[in-house]
C-alpha cells in the first residue's frame, strides 16, 4: 500500500491543506488501525479509515474446519471479550442443533460473560483517559482487571483467548473459591467506583475535554449500524441481551443505562453504569448457582446442524455481535459470516470526525472503544 | 410525535420464505431481484431499520448462483428481515446495485463482498478493497479459491516451504 | 550584598569556565536526579515500584539510561533540513545554561549579579521556542511540525501570564526604594534584580507568596505550560502526535532536548522560589540548602501535577491563558500598583 501519497481523497486546491497517517503504527491508535486525515491546520476536513492490517481470516478459517474446531478461534475475534464470543458461538450452535444446556452451566456461563464485560471496560476506561493524556487511570484500570483474569484463569485455564465454551455447556466447573473470589472481587470494585468518580468524572479538564465531542446521534448510528453503549449514549435503550433474549439472560434482573447526549462524556457514563449492572447480574447468578452437571455427559464431537441459513446475537462489550451461519448439512460451516460492533461503529467515523480537532480525534476513536482484530477479523 | 411508517415491502420482493425466529433467528425471510435492491433498502430506510449486516454466499456449487445475503433490524423491538438476492455465478461478472447511498452501512460491507467475493456493486463511491492488500488478485472467500489443507506445505507440516529454500 | 564568581576569581575567563562548568554540572545532575526522581514518584501514585534494579532503589538507573543514549547511533532521516535539524537540539539546550546562571542560590556566593536578571531569564526562556521551532520545521515530519507550532502558539501566549504575574513582586520591590537598608548596608534597590528580591524578603521576613497568592498560582501555572509539562504537554502529547516537536530525534540529540526539559523544570521553580518562596531564606540550614529544597518541592509539586490529570485540548489551552490568566494577572497587578500607592 502507498504510504506517503493518499489512496483516495482528493487532494483539495487550495495549498492550505494537507495529510496526515495517524497509524497505523501510532501510540493510540489501539493497534493497527490506520486514520488518514485531511487537515488544515488541526481541524479535521475529512478522514478515511484504512483496516485489514490486523486480518486474519477467521471466516475463511470456519469454512476449513468442524464446528467444534472453530471455538478456538472465537475468541481470538475480539480479544478483549474473547469469553462472549466464545459462549456467544456455542450458544448459536445450539441453537441451531437444539442441544439443552443445564441450568448451572448456564448461570456460570453469564458469570463469566459479565466478568469478561466489565474486564473489557475497564481496559477501555484505562486507555481511554490514556488517550485524553491521564496516565495514572490507566494502571488503576489495569490492577483492578488483573484480579478478574486471575480469577478467570483460574476457572478457564487462559486469561485473555478463552476456549471455555462448549457445545451444551462449559468444560470446567466452578468451585466455592471462584464464588468467594468474585464476591471479593464485586466488593472492591465498588469502592473503586468511587475512587474512579472523583479521580477521573469530577475532573474539570476531563470533563471539558469530553462534553460535547464527537456526538454520535441516532441518525447516525441508524444509518451506519452503530450498537452497543455507544448507540446507548444517545438514548437507545437497544441491547441484545433484552431484546432478543439468549443464555437465560431474560431471567436476571438489570437495567440498560441510557444517556441522552451521545458525546465522549455520555459513552463514558453509560460504560461506567454498564459496569455496575454488570456486578449486579454477577452477585445474582452466584446466589442463584444452581447444583447439577455443566455439560452433557458425553462431549459431542460430530454434530451436523440441519441445512439453511441462521443467524444468532449476543451483545459483547462493544455491541450487537452477530453470527451468521449457513449450514450444507455437513459437520463443517459452509459459511460463517461475524458481523462485529466495532467494524459498524469505525465506519460511522468520518461522519463523527468532520469539523472536529485532532486531540478530538484521538479522544472520540477512543471513546467508542474499538478493538482491530475484531474489526478485521 | 408519531413513529415511522410501516413497512412496506410490496411489489418489491419475488417471494416469502417460511421462517421461524425460534429456530433461525430470523422473523422474515424473503428473495428478491437484484433490481429491487435500492427499493427495499429505501423502504426499510424508511419504517426505521438499520442494516444489521450484508454478506455474500458462494453456492455456485448448488444453486449456480452466487447469493448476497442482507439483513435489516430495528432497535425498537428485534424484528429481523432476511432478504437473499440472487446474482449471476461469473466471477468476476456478478453486480448488484449499491445501497451505500441510502443506507451508509453498506458503503463498507459492500467493500468486503467485493473483496472476499469478488461482487461488484454499481453506484458503489469507493469500491476497492478494503480487509486485503490493495494489489492481490485473488478473492480469499469464494469455494474455488481452496482450503487451507489444499495448500502445496500444508500436508507436511515439517516439510521445507519452496519459499524458505529459495532465500 | 552577595560576591560573584566575578568578584572571586578575578579574571573574566576564568569566572566564565567556573560558572559554565558550575551550572553544567548542577543541571546535569538536576536532570539525573530528577528522571529518577520523577519515575519514583510516578510509580508512587500508581502503586507501582518504579525503577529497582541499578544501583539502590534504581538511583543508578538513569545514569545507566544516559549511557545507553550516548551510545545509541544518531540516525538522521533523509529529506531532513539539516542545518536546522542538527543546530536545534543545541538552540534549545544553550538558552537553559545561560539562564540557569542568573539564579541567587546563596546569600553570599552567586555567578553573576545583573539588575536585569529577571527580563534576562524570560528572554533565554523566549530563546528555547526558536529551538523547538527548528526542531519541528527541520524534521520534516508532519506530526514534528505540528507539535512545534502548537509550541510556538502556546509559550508565547503564556510567557505574557507569565511576565504579568512577575510584575508585581518588581512593584513590590521597587516600592522600597530607591534605597534600601539591608544588613546594615544601603543600596540602590531595584525591582529586577534577582538578589535584591531575595534579599527583601529575608530582610522583611515576609516571603511574597504571602503578599501575592494570586500572582504565585499564575505564575506556577504559566511555568507548566511554559516548560511544557501536564497537564498542558501539548507539543509532546504523546498519544496524539507521537512525541511532538522531537518525534525524529534519536540518541543524545533526544537526550538534549529531555536535559533541557527538566533543566526548564529546575530554573521555572527556582525562578518561583526566588519570586516567591523567599530564595535561599530559611532557619538553621545554609541558604543553598533551603534554596534548593523549595525548588525540589515545586518540581514535586509539577510531578504530581502531571501524573494526575489528563490533558488539555490546545483551543482550551489557549482560552485558559487569553480568557483566564492573563486577565486575572492584569486585575493583580493593577490592584497591586493600586494599593501600593494608597499605603
Amino acid at each position: 500500500m502507498n504510504q506517503s501519497a493518499p489512496d483516495t481523497l482528493e487532494r483539495a486546491s487550495d495549498d492550505e491543506t494537507y495529510y496526515l497517517n495517524m497509524g497505523p503504527q501510532h501510540p493510540s491508535m489501539h493497534g493497527v488501525l490506520r486514520l488518514l486525515l485531511h487537515l488544515r491546520g488541526e481541524k479535521i476536513l475529512d478522514c478515511e479509515p484504512v483496516i485489514g492490517y490486523a486480518h486474519r481470516a477467521h471466516e475463511k478459517m470456519a469454512e476449513n474446519r468442524s464446528y467444534i474446531m472453530f471455538i478456538p478461534n472465537t475468541s481470538r475475534v475480539d480479544y478483549l471479550s474473547g469469553m462472549i464470543y466464545n459462549i456467544g458461538f456455542c450458544q448459536a450452535i445450539e441453537k441451531m442443533v437444539g442441544i439443552e444446556v443445564p441450568a448451572r452451566a448456564e448461570v456460570i456461563r453469564v458469570i463469566v460473560c459479565e466478568l469478561n464485560r466489565i474486564q473489557s471496560h475497564l481496559l477501555w476506561l484505562g486507555t481511554f483517559m490514556l488517550d485524553l493524556g491521564g496516565v495514572t487511570p490507566f494502571l488503576y484500570c489495569f490492577d483492578d482487571r488483573e484480579e478478574i483474569l486471575t480469577i478467570l484463569d483460574r476457572v478457564t485455564g487462559s486469561r485473555l483467548t478463552y476456549a471455555y465454551g462448549r457445545f451444551g455447556g462449559v468444560t470446567m466447573d466452578v468451585d466455592d473459591v471462584f464464588i468467594e473470589q468474585s464476591r471479593a472481587f464485586l466488593v472492591r470494585l465498588r469502592e473503586r467506583f468511587l475512587m474512579y468518580h472523583a479521580l477521573i468524572r469530577e475532573n474539570v479538564i476531563f470533563q471539558e475535554r469530553c462534553r460535547g465531542v464527537g456526538v454520535i446521534s441516532e441518525e447516525i448510528a441508524l444509518k451506519y449500524g452503530v450498537t452497543g453503549p455507544s448507540l446507548r449514549a444517545s438514548g437507545v435503550e437497544y441491547d441484545v441481551r433484552r431484546a432478543e433474549p439468549y443464555g437465560g439472560y431474560e431471567r436476571f434482573d438489570f437495567e440498560i443505562p441510557t444517556e441522552k447526549a451521545g458525546d465522549c462524556l455520555a459513552r463514558f457514563d453509560v460504560r461506567v453504569r454498564e459496569m455496575e449492572q454488570s456486578c449486579r447480574i454477577i452477585e445474582q447468578g452466584l446466589t442463584a448457582l444452581p447444583d447439577g452437571p455443566i455439560g452433557p455427559k458425553k462431549l459431542i464431537k460430530k454434530l451436523k446442524p440441519p441445512k439453511g441459513e441462521f443467524y444468532f446475537a449476543v451483545e459483547s462489550a462493544r455491541g450487537h455481535f452477530g453470527m451468521y451461519i449457513l449450514s450444507d448439512g455437513s459437520d463443517t460451516p459452509a459459511k460463517i459470516k461475524l458481523r462485529t460492533p466495532s467494524f459498524s461503529s469505525l465506519s460511522s467515523m468520518p461522519d463523527v470526525l468532520r469539523g472536529t480537532m485532532v486531540a478530538d480525534t484521538i479522544a472520540i476513536v477512543g471513546s467508542i472503544d474499538l478493538v482491530i482484530p475484531e474489526i478485521d477479523r | 410525535m408519531s413513529g415511522p411508517p410501516t413497512l412496506d415491502l410490496r411489489g418489491k420482493i419475488l417471494e416469502t420464505g417460511e421462517s421461524d425466529y425460534a429456530v433461525d433467528g430470523f422473523h422474515h425471510r424473503y428473495s428478491a431481484g437484484a433490481d429491487q435492491v435500492v427499493a427495499i433498502a429505501e423502504a426499510f430506510r424508511a419504517s426505521g431499520y438499520f442494516l444489521e449486516m450484508l454478506t455474500c454466499e458462494d453456492r455456485r456449487a448448488d444453486l449456480h448462483k452466487m447469493r448476497l445475503v442482507y439483513t435489516f433490524n430495528r432497535f425498537a423491538t428485534a424484528d429481523r428481515h432476511l432478504v437473499l438476492v440472487e446474482l449471476a455465478p461469473e466471477i468476476p461478472g456478478a453486480e448488484a446495485p449499491s445501497i451505500a447511498h441510502v443506507l451508509p452501512a453498506a458503503d463498507w460491507y459492500e467493500r468486503e463482498v467485493f473483496d472476499m467475493y469478488g461482487v461488484r456493486f454499481s453506484g458503489h463511491p469507493n469500491l476497492k478493497r478494503i480487509l486485503l492488500p490493495d494489489d492481490v488478485d485473488f478473492h480469499a472467500l469464494l469455494k474455488d479459491f481452496g482450503r487451507i489443507e489444499d495448500a502445496p506445505d500444508a500436508a507436511q507440516p515439517n516439510s521445507e516451504s519452496p519459499r524458505d529454500t529459495s532465500e | 550584598m552577595p560576591r560573584t564568581f566575578l568578584d572571586i576569581f578575578g579574571n573574566p575567563l576564568l569566572a566564565l569556565g567556573a560558572g559554565i562548568g558550575g551550572v553544567m554540572t548542577v543541571l546535569s545532575l538536576n536532570t539525573l536526579f530528577c528522571i529518577w526522581f520523577e519515575r519514583k514518584v510516578s510509580a508512587w501514585i500508581q502503586r507501582r515500584m518504579g525503577p529497582m534494579e541499578v544501583g539502590f532503589h534504581g538511583t543508578l538507573q538513569t545514569v545507566a539510561d544516559m549511557i545507553k543514549l550516548l551510545g545509541k547511533q544518531l540516525i538522521t532521516p533523509r529529506g531532513v533540513d539539516k542545518p536546522l535539524y542538527h543546530l536545534a537540539p543545541l538552540m534549545v539546550f544553550a538558552p537553559v545554561v545561560a539562564a540557569a546562571s542568573l539564579l541567587p542560590f546563596s546569600k553570599t556566593v552567586v555567578l553573576t549579579n545583573i539588575n536585569i536578571g529577571l527580563v534576562l531569564i524570560f528572554m533565554f526562556g523566549g530563546f528555547a521556542v526558536i529551538g523547538i521551532f527548528m526542531a519541528g520545521w527541520g524534521s520534516n515530519n508532519k506530526y514534528a511540525l505540528l507539535g512545534a507550532m502548537r509550541s510556538i502558539a502556546q509559550n508565547i501566549s503564556y510567557e505574557i501570564p507569565l511576565i504579568l504575574s512577575a510584575l508585581p513582586i518588581v512593584l513590590l520591590i521597587s516600592a522600597k526604594g530607591p534605597m534600601y537598608e539591608i544588613e546594615g548596608e544601603m543600596i540602590a534597590i531595584n525591582g529586577m534584580n534577582l538578589a535584591h528580591i531575595t534579599a527583601v524578603q529575608a530582610d522583611t521576613g515576609v516571603w511574597f507568596v504571602l503578599l501575592q497568592p494570586v500572582a504565585m498560582l499564575i505564575f506556577f501555572i504559566a511555568i507548566l505550560a511554559e516548560t511544557n509539562r501536564a497537564p498542558f504537554d501539548i507539543p509532546e502529547a504523546e498519544s496524539e502526535l507521537v512525541a511532538g516537536f522531537h518525534t525524529e530525534y534519536s540518541g543524545m540529540r533526544f537526550g538534549l532536548f529531555f536535559f533541557a526539559e527538566y533543566s526548564n523544570m529546575l530554573i521555572g521553580s527556582m525562578l518561583a522560589t526566588v519570586l516567591f518562596f523567599g530564595g535561599w531564606d530559611g532557619p538553621i540550614l545554609p541558604g543553598p540548602v533551603w534554596f534548593f529544597l523549595k525548588a525540589y518541592l515545586l518540581i514535586f509539586a509539577m510531578m504530581w501535577i502531571r501524573w494526575t490529570f489528563p490533558r488539555l485540548r490546545f483551543d482550551q489551552l489557549m482560552t485558559f491563558c487569553w480568557g483566564a490568566l492573563i486577565p486575572l494577572s492584569i486585575v493583580n497587578l493593577l490592584v497591586t500598583a493600586f494599593l501600593i500607592k494608597v499605603l
